[in-house]
């Protein structure tokens, strides 16, 4: 029988769910040893939060059992396992690169040289992530586009996990925008992308208003994804780069340019015009989730809500 | 001048915001843009906003404060447009 899931969880947080004291025991392992001393440590903290926190594991039952619906019991739980080690290791990876450098870890960017000229063109460039990987192993990449780099990101008051160059005590490399400031940031965002500038934004998560979104089907269920950027690229008639860095070995990543997409300026308005671009991006991540099911960090009802799937 | 500048702002918002069942006469110059109040304009029309303001009039709303002044309501996006104009 499928385990229940508790609909309490809709309302994402970026806050850790550990306490202090075990950032800073990671940390602590990290400077003692690296990868190799934090790794094993943490096999008893994944597995207290398995067995010990099924709340904290059910989060992952809302993409799990649409990923591999019909999966009960053993596998289901092993599957949930999988999906927080690697969400595990990659914050260990996080602190890694801020610690101990970025040359720690291993990446690759075979597409690299396609991105740094699409920056280069000083005509804006809007970079899609998305919750998936590692991605303080492609801010160093992006740390060497020659254009300035804004990052729309919110860190909830009180959060206690740190960005790779907090570690260092390094200014941040990157200009950040908050969300949650006057009109979401739109006017800071126009602006870079205007003045030829590269602008991150996350692709699949929703947060503020409900209206400025569509619901597309993925992994066979409506979700309604945020419009902001394919909003941004159709005005500003900046690119679009669909970016996944990827962990593809114990200290190694790939960052994948899975897609560039140039949005017609026609079709900044109404809305639904945009669907066909949002198609791109949610068929692209739901072939990454067939490739690698357990490297999409998704800990909340993205599902919620009852939205009527216009497909 | 300034009157003119208001009534041509009114238009190209309503035109190219595609804005329906308003006519220019309906906004009041002290209206707020953005809210639930007044005209109600959004995020995403923002983006819109001023890149229009920038095509229409060569100037430029740089960042977040900015804004905040100068899309409060049409009278302050004109002022804003004068003010920069003049610079």
């Amino acid at each position: 029988m499928t385990e229940k899931i508790p609909h309490n969880s809709e309302n994402w947080s970026s806050r850790s769910v550990g306490a202090n004291w075990q950032h800073r025991f990671f940390y602590l392992l990290i400077r003692l040893g690296g990868r190799h001393i934090a790794y094993p440590f943490l096999y008893p903290v994944v597995l207290y939060y398995l067995i010990f926190r099924p709340d904290q594991r059910l989060k992952s039952r809302y993409y799990l059992n649409l990923r591999f619906p019909g999966r009960t019991g053993f596998a289901a739980f092993k599957d949930s396992y999988r999906m927080i080690m690697n969400l595990s290791r990659s914050l260990v990876d996080r602190a890694l690169v801020g610690i101990c450098g970025p040359e720690i870890l291993k990446t690759e960017f075979p597409k690299g040289d396609e991105l740094f000229n699409l920056a280069a063109t000083g005509q804006g460039l809007i970079i899609l992530t998305t919750h998936v990987g590692c991605w303080q192993a492609a801010m160093i990449y992006l740390s060497k586009l020659k254009r300035p780099v804004h990052m729309l990101m919110q860190q909830d008051a009180g959060d206690i996990d740190r960005h790779y160059f907090e570690h260092s005590g390094e200014e941040n490399p990157f200009h950040i925008i908050d969300p949650t400031g006057f009109l979401g940031g739109t006017v800071e965002m126009v602006a870079a992308l205007k003045q030829g500038d590269v602008v991150c934004i996350m692709g699949d998560r929703l947060k503020g208003s409900q209206e400025n979104s569509l619901a597309v089907d993925f992994l066979g269920a409506p979700v309604k994804f945020p419009l902001a950027a394919w909003k941004l690229a159709a005005v500003t008639g900046a690119p679009l780069a669909i970016l996944f860095p990827l962990k593809t070995g114990p200290d190694s990543y790939r960052i994948d340019l899975a897609e560039v997409i140039e949005v017609d300026r026609k079709d900044a308005r109404p809305l639904e015009r945009l669907r066909p671009y949002l198609n791109r991006y949610v068929k692209t991540l739901e072939n990454l989730c067939a490739k690698e099911p357990y490297q999409f960090f998704n800990f909340y009802d993205m599902w919620s809500g009852k939205i009527e799937s216009s497909e | 001048m300034e009157n003119s500048l208001n009534e041509q702002l009114k238009k190209i918002i309503i035109e190219e915001l595609n804005l329906e069942d308003i006519e220019a006469s309906e906004i009041k110059d002290d209206d707020p843009l953005f809210g639930d109040e007044g005209l109600g304009l959004d995020s995403l029309d923002a983006v819109e906003l001023v890149v229009l303001i920038q095509k229409h009039f060569q100037v430029e709303i740089k960042d977040m404060e900015e804004g905040r002044v100068a899309l409060a309501s049409i009278s302050s996006l004109v002022d804003f447009i004068n003010r920069h104009k003049e610079a």
